[in-house]
């Protein structure tokens, strides 16, 4: 089953963590979101594979911009 | 015909008890025990304090003979009707028996329903709907939406004067979500609670998407996605807890103050983490569950609506004892911005409270408004202004601590001086101030900066000269904007010591209809 994960806000990526084929833990910080001055850690959802990321560093995301499919 | 004789009646009226206790029949309630699920009556016991429970109208039955109803229908109606103590203080309650034509609401079962909410209002003490029913009755016609709509009009005669607590314990499809949607709270039991308006197969009909009854209206899309499910249960015992916890916060009605507990929780308490919890570098976020935990009576914080618009923290908490709503900001989730979810939250939230005498503590790190154009098309400004009226509204005492930002209107909205705040507190760092120093200062100094030698260091210079004079609470102070500027070690003691000086808050008469708030 694979799981995707949303951004929860719109801002930039200044900081990403993993990349595709690593492996995750729930809870573990995937990437840094600068938004209203203010830098916002995004956690992973689940335990698994990060088996595709959609992102990079500097990208400027929308809300629910897909970030990683998870399986 | 012979005579009548004690024993003999006495006999006739267990057999008839019988028959209602009994429901839907042995068979359907081993069925529903084999689910995991327990029956209206395992229910109502495990609510009320043992043996407190007095049954109402248990042999009132469907007085509809058509469409097989003369042989299906049992004593009671489908829905267990009273009154018991919980915690040794009244409340009223009814439970839908689902083993019993589904749950469906026919004429007697509404008419029990409606009884017993009036007995609620007469006497102002709580009222728990324990729901789980099909829907209405089609057996019987359009004689059953009397019920229904007269739940609507006492839901809403009730609404501010008694709390009104639902549990969705099975599927609740078309107009039997309303009566719930229309009480202070709603709990769901996780996988086997769904409330929609239309079903899948309707939607499949109309407008052909496909979806399950869960996805549509689970647990997890009411508590997470539509705001609706202020707490997620995961079994029936689970919920009872929860309606038991969340009572012990409330007063009985609006003319009652909520209940006090000795508290073990030394007021004097000094909360020496704050400082490392709350970091000093406003670019960082953290946990405002930290803090609430931090200040708050230990283990004494029932978050409502943990799962929904997460950028604000609403919920009931004890200081020193006494019940207190806490509306705080959430500086890890969209950086502790309000959006439209959030405001609705909060609003709600605060009308909830001012209603039953709960005095409201505000802890603010608020950046502004979330901006962009989904917010803006969102309708932000009346999601927003629902805030504002709420907070004004409030009679109740209010205080309000900022912590680091208060930035904005959106401070406005988070109760501050001139919104009729009792006691506005502030750390040593806050930041009380319009805009962000960067952005306030290339207003101002627009064509200064442009015209300069070194724009830089002109606009640098400037910010710190700005930044010394506004970016802290000192100035808000000299101009009594903040009344007491705290140490946060003391942040227990001083909000403590404020709900004691207000205990007595005189608040005043409503002396109008309702007002007209922003919807």
């Amino acid at each position: 089953m694979s799981e995707k994960m949303l951004s929860p806000l719109s801002g930039k990526i200044i900081k990403l963590n993993t990349e595709s084929g690593a492996s995750v833990k729930e809870g573990d910080e995937i990437l840094l979101i600068e938004s209203m001055k203010m830098e916002t850690p995004i956690f992973a959802p689940c335990t698994g594979i990060v088996s595709s990321i959609n992102v990079k560093e500097g990208d400027n995301l929308e809300d629910d911009d897909l970030i990683a499919i998870f399986e | 015909m012979t005579a009548k004789t004690h024993q003999k009646e006495l006999e006739r009226l267990k057999s008839l008890q019988h028959r209602a206790f009994m429901g839907g029949g042995e068979k359907a309630i081993d069925s529903r025990h084999s689910k995991g699920k327990l029956t209206a009556r395992e229910r109502i016991d495990l609510l009320f304090d043992p043996g407190s429970f007095v049954e109402l109208n248990d042999l009132a039955e469907s007085q509809c003979m058509d469409f097989g109803m003369d042989k299906r229908k049992v004593p009671g109606d489908g829905v267990v009707i009273g009154y018991g103590t919980i915690n040794g203080r009244i409340v009223f309650a009814y439970a839908q028996d689902a083993t019993v034509l589904g749950g469906s609401v026919g004429t007697i079962h509404g008419q029990k329903i409606c009884r017993i909410m009036d007995e609620a209002l007469k006497v102002k003490a709580p009222l728990i709907g324990l729901n789980d029913s099909g829907g209405g009755r089609l057996h019987e016609g359009f004689f059953a939406s009397k019920g229904v709509a007269g739940m609507f009009l006492r839901n809403t005669a009730g609404s501010g004067v008694i709390p009104q607590i639902s549990c969705i314990m099975g599927p609740c499809a078309g107009v039997s979500v309303y009566s719930p949607a229309l009480t202070d709270f709603i709990i769901m039991v996780d996988k086997q609670s769904q409330m929609v308006i239309t079903g899948p197969k309707v939607i499949k009909d109309v407008t052909g998407e496909t979806v399950t009854l869960e996805e549509l209206g689970g647990a997890h899309v009411h508590s997470t996605i539509t705001g609706q499910a202020h707490f997620v249960a995961k079994t029936d015992q689970d919920s009872i807890e929860m309606i038991r916890n969340l009572l012990s916060f409330l007063p009985s009605n609006h003319e009652e103050m909520p209940p006090t507990y000795a508290c073990t929780d030394d007021p004097e308490r000094k909360n020496e983490t704050l400082t490392e919890i709350v970091p000093a570098e406003f670019r960082r976020g953290y946990d405002m569950r930290q803090v609430i935990a931090e200040i708050t009576d230990k283990n004494e914080f029932l978050e409502i609506l943990p799962k929904f618009a997460k950028n604000i923290i609403t919920g009931l908490a004890r200081f020193n004892g006494n019940t207190v709503g806490i509306v705080g900001n959430q500086p890890c989730v969209k950086a502790g911005c309000l959006d439209y979810n959030s405001s609705d939250k909060a609003a709600r939230f605060i009308r909830f409270c001012d209603c039953f005498n709960i005095p409201l503590v505000n802890l603010v790190d608020v950046p502004g408004y979330f901006p962009g154009v989904k917010q803006e098309y969102a309708g932000i400004i009346r999601h927003g202004a629902k805030m504002l009226y709420a907070y004004a509204e409030a009679t109740v005492p209010k205080i309000t601590l900022a912590l680091r930002k208060e930035y904005g209107g959106a401070v406005m909205a988070m109760c501050c001086a001139g919104m009729g705040v009792d006691l506005m507190l502030a750390w040593p760092i806050a930041q009380l101030v319009v805009i962000d120093t960067t952005a306030a200062i290339n207003i101002i100094y627009r064509k200064e900066i442009q015209n300069a030698d070194d724009p830089e260091s002109f606009r640098k210079q400037k910010i710190e000269e700005y930044d010394y004079k506004y970016s802290n609470p000192f100035h808000a102070a000299s101009n009594m904007l903040v009344d007491r500027i705290i140490e946060p070690s003391e942040t227990r003691t001083q909000i403590i010591k404020g709900l004691e000086m207000l205990k007595n808050k005189k608040r005043p008469e409503p002396f109008r209809r309702h007002g007209n708030i922003p919807l």
